[in-house]
C-alpha cells in the first residue's frame, strides 16, 4: 500500500481543563470507508471535530492532502462535514440551504449541483417545503444533501444514521458505498457496532479518548472473540451443573464461587447462549440468572492493552 | 459574501423584532415634537444633551444596535448552526464583514430615521443640522455594531457586559469625567455630528473632532479584527 | 432469565444485567419546589457554573456594596471635619437615598437574573423535566419567582444593612444613634422588599415572553433607562393632571414613590417628578397594580404548561 495517506493524525490530544477528551492518537485514513467507533464519551466527537477543523488541538498535528485543517478555509472545497446535531435554519425551505450550501462552497453550477444532491437523497418533491416542517430524518436527509453537494473527495459524518428508520439505513448504505467506490475517502463514527460492520472496511475503536484499536474489521472482531467471556450463573444445583457444563465444547473453565454461583469462561458466547439452557433442560437444573461479566467495550479494550 | 449577508437579513427581520425596534426608534423624535408644542422653551444646549445625547445616542441607538449585532453571531453560537459558515472556503473576515453588514442594514435605518426626524423637528426644518445628526447617528450604529458583534460572539454572557457598558460607561461616567470621553462610542457620533455642522453644535464640551473621526475608524476596524481572530481560534460548536 | 422461542427461529435470552429499582423514601412535591428555589438562586448567582458564570451577578453585588461603602465613608469623614451638628446639617445621602442611586443598577441587575431563571428551561426545553414530575406550571414559576426575589432582596439589603452598620458606628455615640434612629431599619427593610418584588415581577414577566436571554435582558433595560427621561422630561413640559398621570408612566419611579411615603421624606430622585404631587393612596395602588399583575400574568402564561 504505497497511496499517501489522505488524512494523517500525529500526536493529537485534546483537553479541556483537567479533562482529556483524546489523548495521543496517530493513525492515517486511506480512501475508502473508515469507522470511528467507540461507546458515548469516548472521544469520537472531539476527534472527528480536530479531523475537520472545527476544534484545535491541545498537542499534536493534522493534515489532510498534506495540508493543515486548521485555519484552512480553502480546504473546505473539498471536505463535507454533517455534525451530530441539528444545523438547519427552520425558516428556509430544503432547497434554499442546500443552494446556499452549494453558492457558499463555490460550486460552479449551484442550481444544478442542489438538484443533483436532493435527487440523491431522495427529497426532491419536498425541496421547497420549509425545513421547520420536515420530519427528523427529512432533516437528516437534507443536511446530507448539503453536505454532498459539492462533490467534496473527503467525507466526514458524525453519527449519521441516529434516528434514522430502516429504510432510510440502507439507502444510506448503498450510496455510501457508491461514493466510496467512486473515491471519496468516509470517515464516519458511530457508537453501534452493526452499524459500523456494515459499512466500514477499516475500523478505528476509540475508547476513554485513546486508540484501542485499529484496522480491519474482521482481524478486530477475531480478536474481541478470541478474548474469554466470564459468564456468572446462578442455579438450583450448582456443582451438578458445572460438571455438565465442563462437558460443552464452548467452555474452557468454570470456577465455583463461595456464595453457590458458578463462573463459566467462554471463548465462544454465542454458543454457549444456545447449549446453556439445553444443558440445563435435559438435566433438570433450574437457572435462576446468567449475567456476562465483562461485556464492553472497557474491558474490550483492557484486554487488548494488556496483551 | 452576499449569501451570509442576506442570510443574516432574515434571520435578524423578525416580525416582533422589527416592530419593537421601530417603537423603540420612534420615541426620540416623539419627544421633539412634543418638546416643540409645550410652554417652555429648551435651549439647544439642553435639548442636545436630554434627547439627541442621552435619549437616542445613549439609550435608543445603542440597545437596539446591542440586540441586532450581537444575535448576529451570538444565535449562530447559541444555534449550533454557525459551522454551516466557517467550514466554506468563504474567507472569515468576508463572513464578519457580512454580518456586521446585514446588522447595520436592519438597525441602520431606524436609527438613522429616528434621528433625521428628531433634528428636522427639534431644529425646524433645518436640513444640515438634521443630516449631521443622521450621518453621526449612523456613524454610531457602525461603531457599535462592530464592538457588539465581536462580543455576542465572545460569549452568551457579553449581553450583560454591553448592557453595563451602555448604562454605566456611556449613560453615567462619561458625562461626568471627561477622560472617559475618549473611550465612549456616544460621545464620538456626538463629535462627528459637531464637527459636520459646527455653526449648529460649535458650542458646549466634546472631543475635538479630527481625534474623533480617527479613533472611531480605529475602533471600527481593531473590533473587526479583534472578530475575525476570534472566529479563526475559537471552537466552533 | 427469561427464554422466548417463536417458530422457526433460536432460542434468545435475556441476560440480567442487575439493574435495581429504587427503594429509598420518597420526597414529596414540597421537596420538588424547594430543590426549583434552590436552583434558581444557584443559577442566579453563577453558583456551580464556573468562574464565567459568577462575573457578572457578583460585580453588581460588589458594586451595589461599594456604593453603601462609600456612603458610609463619606459619612465618617463629615462628622469628623464638620463635627455631627455640621454633618446632620449638610444633608448626607442616607437610606432613602441610597435606594434612588442605586436602582438604576437594581433594575439591570434584575434585566439580567431573570432571563437566566427562565428563558433557558425554556430554551433548552429543559422545563420537560421539571414538569414531569409531581410539580405543576404553578410550582414552578412560584419557585422561580421566590428565587428571583430571594436574589433581589439580597441585592437590595445587603448593602443598606451594611450602610446602617457603618453610620451607627460611625456616629460619635452608637447607642445614641441607634436609639434615635433604629425605626430606620424596618423602614428599608420594607422599602427593599417594595423594590425588590416591582423589579422581580416585571422582569421575570419579560423573561416569561421569549427564549432568548438577551432580548429579555435588552428589552428590559430598555424599558427602564427610555421611559424615565422619556416620560420625566415631557411630564414636566405639560402641566397639570395629565403631566402627573404621565410622570406615573416613569417606570423606575413607581416603587421610588412608595419609598417615598415608607421614609416620610421625598428623595432626589422623585423630588422633581410631577407624580409626587398625587395623593398617597393613588401611588401605593398604581405601584400594587404594577407589582401584581406581572405576577397574575406570569402564573397565567406558566400554569397550563404540561410536559
Amino acid at each position: 500500500m504505497g497511496a499517501e495517506p489522505i488524512i494523517r493524525l500525529d500526536g493529537v490530544s485534546r483537553w479541556y481543563g483537567s479533562v482529556v477528551a483524546v489523548s495521543d492518537v496517530s493513525f492515517d485514513i486511506r480512501p475508502g470507508i473508515t469507522g470511528l467507533l467507540g461507546p458515548n464519551g469516548a472521544g469520537k466527537s472531539t476527534l472527528l471535530r480536530m479531523m475537520n477543523g472545527l476544534a484545535a488541538t491541545s498537542t499534536g498535528t493534522i493534515t489532510m492532502f498534506g495540508e493543515p485543517v486548521r485555519d484552512n478555509p480553502p480546504l473546505y472545497r473539498r471536505i463535507g462535514v454533517m455534525a451530530e446535531h441539528e444545523t438547519v435554519y427552520d425558516f428556509m425551505t430544503g432547497r434554499e440551504f442546500v443552494l446556499m450550501m452549494a453558492r457558499l462552497r463555490q460550486v460552479a453550477r449551484p442550481a444544478e449541483a442542489a438538484d443533483r444532491a436532493i435527487e440523491l437523497v431522495d427529497l426532491a418533491d419536498a425541496q421547497h417545503r420549509r425545513m421547520g416542517t420536515y420530519s427528523r430524518g427529512m432533516r437528516q436527509r437534507m443536511r446530507l444533501a448539503a453536505t454532498l453537494v459539492h462533490e467534496p473527495e473527503v467525507l466526514m459524518l458524525d453519527e449519521p444514521l441516529n434516528g434514522a428508520d430502516p429504510r432510510q439505513r440502507v439507502h444510506f448504505q448503498q450510496l455510501l458505498h457508491r461514493l466510496a467506490e467512486g473515491g471519496t475517502t468516509i470517515v464516519l463514527s458511530s457508537h453501534i457496532l452493526e452499524e459500523v460492520e456494515q459499512l466500514a472496511g477499516t475500523v478505528l475503536l476509540i475508547v476513554n479518548g485513546k486508540l484501542a484499536a485499529s484496522g480491519g474489521f474482521r482481524a478486530i472482531r477475531a480478536a474481541l472473540d478470541q478474548r474469554p467471556y466470564h459468564v456468572r450463573v446462578v442455579s438450583d444445583a450448582p456443582r451438578r451443573l458445572a460438571a455438565a457444563v465442563l462437558g460443552l465444547e464452548s467452555v474452557e473453565a468454570v470456577t465455583v464461587d463461595p456464595d453457590g454461583a458458578i463462573v463459566i469462561l467462554s471463548r465462544n458466547v454465542r454458543d454457549l447462549q444456545v447449549e446453556l439452557p439445553r444443558l440445563a433442560q435435559s438435566s433438570r437444573i433450574g437457572l435462576r440468572r446468567v449475567e456476562p461479566l465483562d461485556d464492553s467495550l472497557e474491558s474490550v479494550f483492557g484486554y487488548l492493552v494488556e496483551r | 459574501m452576499t449569501s451570509i449577508y442576506l442570510l443574516t437579513l432574515r434571520q435578524l427581520s423578525g416580525r416582533w423584532r422589527l416592530l419593537i425596534i421601530a417603537l423603540v426608534s420612534a420615541l426620540p423624535p416623539l419627544v421633539a415634537v412634543m418638546a416643540l408644542y409645550s410652554s417652555s422653551a429648551l435651549s439647544v444646549d439642553a435639548f442636545e444633551t436630554a434627547v439627541l445625547g442621552t435619549l437616542l445616542a445613549g439609550a435608543a441607538a445603542p440597545l437596539v444596535v446591542l440586540a441586532i449585532a450581537a444575535a448576529a453571531l451570538g444565535n449562530e453560537v447559541e444555534d449550533r448552526t454557525l459551522a454551516n459558515l466557517t467550514l466554506t472556503p468563504v474567507p472569515r473576515w468576508r463572513i464578519v464583514a457580512a454580518k456586521l453588514l446585514a446588522s447595520i442594514t436592519v438597525a441602520g435605518p431606524f436609527i438613522a430615521a429616528s434621528a433625521f426626524l428628531t433634528a428636522w423637528v427639534a431644529f425646524l426644518g433645518d436640513a444640515t443640522a438634521a443630516l449631521a445628526v443622521t450621518v453621526a447617528a449612523v456613524v454610531g450604529v457602525a461603531l457599535y455594531a462592530a464592538a457588539f458583534l465581536w462580543l455576542g460572539l465572545v460569549s452568551s454572557y457579553a449581553i450583560g457586559a454591553g448592557l453595563l457598558y451602555i448604562v454605566l460607561w456611556e449613560g453615567f461616567l462619561s458625562g461626568f469625567v471627561s477622560g472617559v470621553r475618549l473611550l465612549s462610542i456616544r460621545h464620538y457620533s456626538i463629535a462627528v455630528m459637531h464637527a459636520l455642522d459646527p455653526r449648529r453644535f460649535a458650542a458646549g464640551p466634546h472631543v475635538a473632532p479630527s481625534a474623533a473621526v480617527l479613533i472611531s475608524a480605529l475602533v471600527f476596524a481593531g473590533f473587526i479584527m479583534l472578530t475575525v481572530r476570534r472566529l479563526r481560534r475559537m471552537d466552533v460548536p | 432469565m427469561a427464554e422466548s422461542v417463536q417458530a422457526g427461529r433460536a432460542p434468545g435470552t435475556v441476560f440480567d444485567i442487575g439493574y435495581r429499582s429504587y427503594a429509598g423514601r420518597r420526597e414529596g412535591r414540597g421537596r420538588g419546589r424547594i430543590a426549583v428555589f434552590k436552583n434558581g438562586v444557584r443559577t442566579a448567582l453563577g453558583l456551580g457554573r464556573g468562574g464565567r458564570a459568577k462575573i457578572l451577578p457578583w460585580s453588581f453585588l460588589a458594586i451595589l456594596t461599594g456604593i453603601a461603602l462609600i456612603m458610609v465613608l463619606i459619612a465618617g469623614a463629615a462628622t469628623r471635619f464638620a463635627g455631627p451638628a455640621g454633618a446632620a446639617k449638610m444633608d448626607l445621602p442616607s437610606h432613602v437615598d441610597y435606594y434612588g442611586i442605586a436602582s438604576i443598577l437594581l433594575f439591570v441587575f434584575a434585566a439580567l437574573v431573570a432571563p437566566e431563571l427562565l428563558c433557558r428551561d425554556r430554551r433548552e426545553r429543559t422545563i420537560n423535566l421539571y414538569l414531569v414530575r409531581p410539580l405543576t406550571g404553578t410550582d414552578y414559576i412560584a419557585a422561580r419567582y421566590a428565587a428571583g426575589l430571594a436574589v433581589m432582596l439580597t441585592a437590595v439589603w445587603l448593602p443598606q444593612i451594611i450602610l446602617f452598620l457603618g453610620l451607627t458606628f460611625d456616629a460619635a455615640e452608637p447607642v445614641a444613634y441607634l436609639r434615635a434612629n433604629w425605626l430606620d431599619v424596618p423602614r428599608f427593610l420594607l422599602a427593599g422588599l417594595v423594590l425588590a418584588t416591582f423589579t422581580t415581577g416585571l422582569a421575570l414577566l419579560t423573561a416569561a415572553f421569549t427564549d432568548r436571554r438577551a432580548y429579555a435582558s435588552v428589552f428590559l433595560v430598555g424599558l427602564f433607562i427610555i421611559t424615565a427621561p422619556f416620560t420625566a422630561g415631557l411630564a414636566s413640559d405639560i402641566q397639570g393632571p395629565a403631566g402627573q398621570w404621565l410622570s406615573m408612566f416613569n417606570l423606575t419611579n413607581i416603587p421610588m414613590h412608595v419609598n417615598d411615603i415608607i421614609f416620610g421624606e421625598v428623595s432626589d430622585v422623585t423630588k422633581d417628578a410631577p407624580a409626587g404631587k398625587l395623593p398617597a393612596a393613588v401611588l401605593v395602588g398604581w405601584y400594587l397594580a404594577w407589582t401584581i399583575v406581572p405576577g397574575l400574568v406570569l402564573w397565567a402564561r406558566y400554569r397550563r404548561l404540561s410536559p
